[in-house]
């Protein structure tokens, strides 16, 4: 017979070897269930060594401005960003802790000169040790960026100039905005901020058009000869039950195609909507990208225009004017504008213009393609006549620029907020466009033509002066 | 025949372990190359031989267990093997610090065998355990947030590792001699508040681990022999109580605690250390990247607290898994001896020890998979360092003396013995 004793032991013998049993138990589930998730963490520096033996190459504007740059120490690199917040959404950043975005995530086989070929990868680390990556040069131009930002600056919104015919993007800014070169301090501040600094608005950003987007009804009113152009307006149109108002509800009078715009006509584009109707409004504008993807150096948000759902006519009303489903990203915006410039020839935009070796040799340039052509040259002559009357007579003269033509178009968006967003979109000179521009300001509260048609003049002013092709 | 082949002759084990020790010192051999010099290949044979020439003595001198020893010099194999790896300097140091150990427990199996009336001194023991603790806080110097080293010279010693063992010879004297106790009023009591202070100047040095230790041990032997059935739950009250306080009051708690619950969120700080033990084990697998090829001075601490996630990164889990077996066996071995032991004294103590071992090896084990929140203790035989290596052989030496029979009349335990 067993004692108290001995039975107490063996107890605690038994506690001691479940607990063993357990250890044995909880590090086999670990192994075959957790392992493979957490290996791929960014601080697991096992993934990083191979990165370690390479230096990072450099990225440099259009001019060879020096914007970035990886300094070597003893055991590791680090990554010198310039200009901070300048670039903080075009180049994006390279950190162990954070990951990688913007063009350091995109080009980071460029930059460490890594190879698609795995063998050739292999060759290279047992020849050399420590190598160096290939340096990026941008289509950005530093002034311009730099400009761009200080024209911004306190707002929130997003600004982007492109060449129409050759889709280099000379500035893309989006505030707000975060430092890049600080992001260890400041980590903590930036992601829990409600404003979103690490959203991209120029790409990622959805927001409603308002009046830009009648270019899209405006172009399919040019191309059907049928739709009668002319319309008297009184300020405001009943649509299904639905009132659609101009600005103050201040009639137009009997007006055509080209007032409309330059005027801004709610109820024109609103009544003309239902006369061209949804499929043919729908058609236009996936001509230009909506509802499509389209390729870029940088992740882009698909823009919106749910017409084949089954919308009324106030729906389609509404989308006319660039209010209701409508849902656009800046850079799409852009396109538009460029291809108006571009005689109806949509260039692909990229951010990248060549990858050189780390002895300055061009290793690959990225040439400029056209990627579609959703409007013949005579649509867009005409289109790009009356936006000059847009700036010239209509609500755009703040972007009017002295001894040039100015093309535009304004846009006051409402939205859920109550303060409304305010667009210009625009290119200039517009009998020879080197400069298309977009501006949106986020819940500014004030009208495109007040508010961000000065900003695109100074941008398309500053472009023409100081960009060399 | 075949039976005759399977047999497993005395001797084989420690053949075996010879083999092992060669096998895996000529791996390491390879792993270092050409830079390798003299000086470590002398050691490390001289390593292997001293193991197996301090097995075939065992063999010879004690009538007792003969596998604990095995069992101990297989983990202090692994565990060379990989300091030894990871910085050889430090390997060769733990060369000597074994062979040093050696000694110690052949020293200390031969005073325990000899030396007669251990169980008289409680009141020493209990002394000793404060000066050693008070030498702490006076001349201690703070070691990764603890306050447990006392530098003398160019040593340094961590008394807390000697403190583990005077407090299993505190118990051991007080339950075996409990019937002279027993007519001090509350002494249970008195016992039970010498424990906790303890743990808590433990506590105040910061070294969490190893009050955790110490109540665990203390709980256990006091679930074993205390009648008083009640203050078993007042004990597990009051840590509880104590424990839940402590997490409230200082931060060093809330933090060990909040970086085991999502070491994810504070990645860069306090969750640094027990993400980056992780992602070592989980890189090894199953197998191990292999000996050297694996990343495991990526590690904060990794020779000491972190020796078992260094293993997993290069052995495999399978290493790992074989390291908690052993320590199992010798958890299991313990318990044996204790059973086998007629000495009231000599049980509690073998008890002590082998809980000291299951325990400290739990702690740090748990602690490194993310089980349990990490507190910062070595992995008996397998870390490196003096103070643990020699503590570990010091209980060892005693553990083998344990498991012999001890001739001595003992007037405490008559009427309880097994």
């Amino acid at each position: 017979m067993m004692t108290k004793e001995s039975k107490r032991i063996i107890i605690v013998l038994v506690a001691m070897c479940m607990m063993f049993i357990s250890l044995i138990v909880y590090i086999s589930y670990f192994q075959i269930f957790k392992a493979e998730g957490i290996k791929y963490n960014s601080y697991n520096k096992r993934l990083w060594i191979d990165e370690e033996k390479t230096l990072r190459g450099s990225i440099f504007d259009r001019n060879g401005k020096l914007l970035v740059y990886s300094e070597k120490n003893e055991e590791s690199q680090l990554r010198h960003y310039k200009y901070g917040r300048l670039y903080s959404h075009v180049i994006g950043y390279s950190y162990r802790e954070y990951g990688k975005t913007g063009l350091e995530l995109k080009y980071n086989n460029d930059l460490l000169d890594i190879s698609v070929n795995q063998a050739i990868n292999e060759f290279k680390n047992m020849v050399s040790e420590k190598s160096i990556g290939n340096d990026l040069q941008l289509t950005i131009d530093h002034g311009l960026q730099e400009k761009a930002r200080n024209l911004l600056d306190g707002k929130k919104g997003s600004v982007i100039a492109m060449n129409p015919s050759t889709g280099e993007v000379y500035a893309m800014v989006s505030l707000p905005d975060f430092d890049a070169d600080n992001l260890r301090n400041d980590w903590k501040t930036i992601s829990e901020n409600p404003e979103s600094p690490l959203l991209n608005r120029a790409t990622q950003g959805l927001y409603q058009p308002g009046s830009i987007f009648k270019l899209i009804p405006a172009i399919a009113l040019i191309e059907d000869e049928s739709i009668d152009k002319t319309y008297n307006c009184v300020g405001k149109t009943v649509i299904d039950g639905y009132t659609i108002r101009d600005y103050n509800e201040k009639g137009h009078g009997e007006i055509s195609l080209p007032q409309a715009l330059a005027l801004s006509c709610n109820t024109y584009f609103a009544e003309k909507s239902i006369l061209i109707g949804k499929d043919k409004m729908g058609e236009v504008a996936e001509r230009f990208k909506i509802n499509k993807s389209i390729d870029f150096d940088l992740p882009l948000k698909t823009s919106k225009f749910p017409y084949k759902d089954s919308i009324g006519e106030t729906e389609i009303a509404a989308a006319a004017i660039g209010q209701g489903k409508v849902e656009v990203t800046p850079l799409n915006m852009l396109l538009i504008a460029s291809t108006i410039a571009n005689d109806g020839e949509m260039s692909k935009p990229k951010i990248a213009k060549s990858i050189m070796t780390a002895d300055g040799e061009v290793k690959r340039t990225i040439d400029p393609i056209i990627i579609d052509r959703p409007i013949d040259r005579i649509t867009a002559n005409r289109l790009k006549e009356n936006m000059v009357d847009v700036v010239n007579s209509g609500t755009g003269k703040a972007a009017a620029i002295s001894g040039l033509e100015v093309a535009g178009k304004t846009g006051t968006a409402e939205n859920s907020s109550g303060n409304s967003h305010a667009w210009f979109l625009g290119f200039a000179p517009a009998d020879d466009p080197r400069v298309a521009v977009v501006v949106l300001l986020e819940e500014e509260g004030s009208t495109g033509g007040k508010a961000a048609a000065p900003i695109a003049r100074d941008i398309m002013k500053y472009a023409i002066d100081n960009i060399k092709n | 025949m075949i039976r005759n082949i399977f047999k497993v002759k005395k001797n084989s084990p420690r053949n075996l372990l010879f083999i092992f020790g060669i096998l895996s010192l000529s791996l390491l051999f390879v792993y270092q190359g050409e830079d390798i010099d003299r000086y470590t290949i002398m050691t490390g044979i001289g390593l292997v031989f001293t193991i197996y020439i301090s097995n075939y003595i065992l063999g010879r001198l004690s009538s007792g267990d003969n596998y604990i020893f095995l069992i101990v010099t297989m983990l202090i194999s692994i565990g060379v093997v990989m300091i030894y790896r990871i910085d050889a300097e430090l390997g060769v140091k733990q060369l000597i610090w074994t062979s040093i150990g050696i000694a110690i427990f052949f020293a200390s199996y031969l005073i325990m065998r000899y030396i007669r009336g251990w169980d008289r001194w409680i009141y020493l023991y209990i002394a000793a355990t404060y000066i050693g603790f008070f030498a702490t806080f006076i001349f201690g110097v703070r070691r990764g947030g603890a306050i447990n080293w006392i530098q003398i010279g160019n040593i340094t010693i961590q008394p807390s590792e000697i403190i583990k063992l005077t407090i299993i010879f505190i118990l051991a004297s007080f339950f075996s001699r409990r019937d002279e106790f027993g007519k001090i009023k509350y002494s249970s009591y008195y016992l039970m508040a010498v424990m906790y202070s303890f743990i808590l100047l433990s506590f105040l040095q910061r070294d969490l681990g190893t009050a955790l230790v110490f109540y665990i041990v203390f709980f256990l032997i006091q679930f074993i022999y205390e009648e008083n059935r009640k203050l078993i739950l007042y004990n597990l009250g009051l840590f509880t109580v104590s424990g839940a306080l402590g997490y409230l009051a200082f931060d060093h708690v809330k933090i060990r605690f909040q970086s085991w619950l999502n070491p994810w969120e504070y990645i860069e700080r306090q969750g640094y250390q027990i993400t980056q033990s992780l992602f070592a084990i989980a890189e090894g697998g199953f197998f191990g990247k292999g000996l050297g090829l694996g990343n495991p001075d990526f590690i904060p601490v990794v020779y000491t607290d972190f020796i078992f996630s260094a293993i997993c990164e290069e052995m495999g889990i399978f290493t790992g898994i074989g390291i908690i077996m052993l320590f199992m066996i010798l958890v299991y071995r313990g318990f044996k001896i204790a059973i086998g032991q007629e000495n009231n004294f000599y049980r509690i103590l073998a008890i002590g020890i082998s809980s000291l071992f299951g325990v400290q090896s739990f702690i740090i084990l748990a602690g490194v998979l993310k089980m349990i929140p990490l507190t910062g203790i070595t992995l008996p035989f397998v870390s490196y360092g003096g103070s643990s290596m020699i503590s570990s052989f010091i209980a060892l030496g005693i553990l083998q003396a344990c498991s012999e029979e001890i001739y001595l009349k003992d007037d405490n335990s008559d009427d309880q013995g097994i």
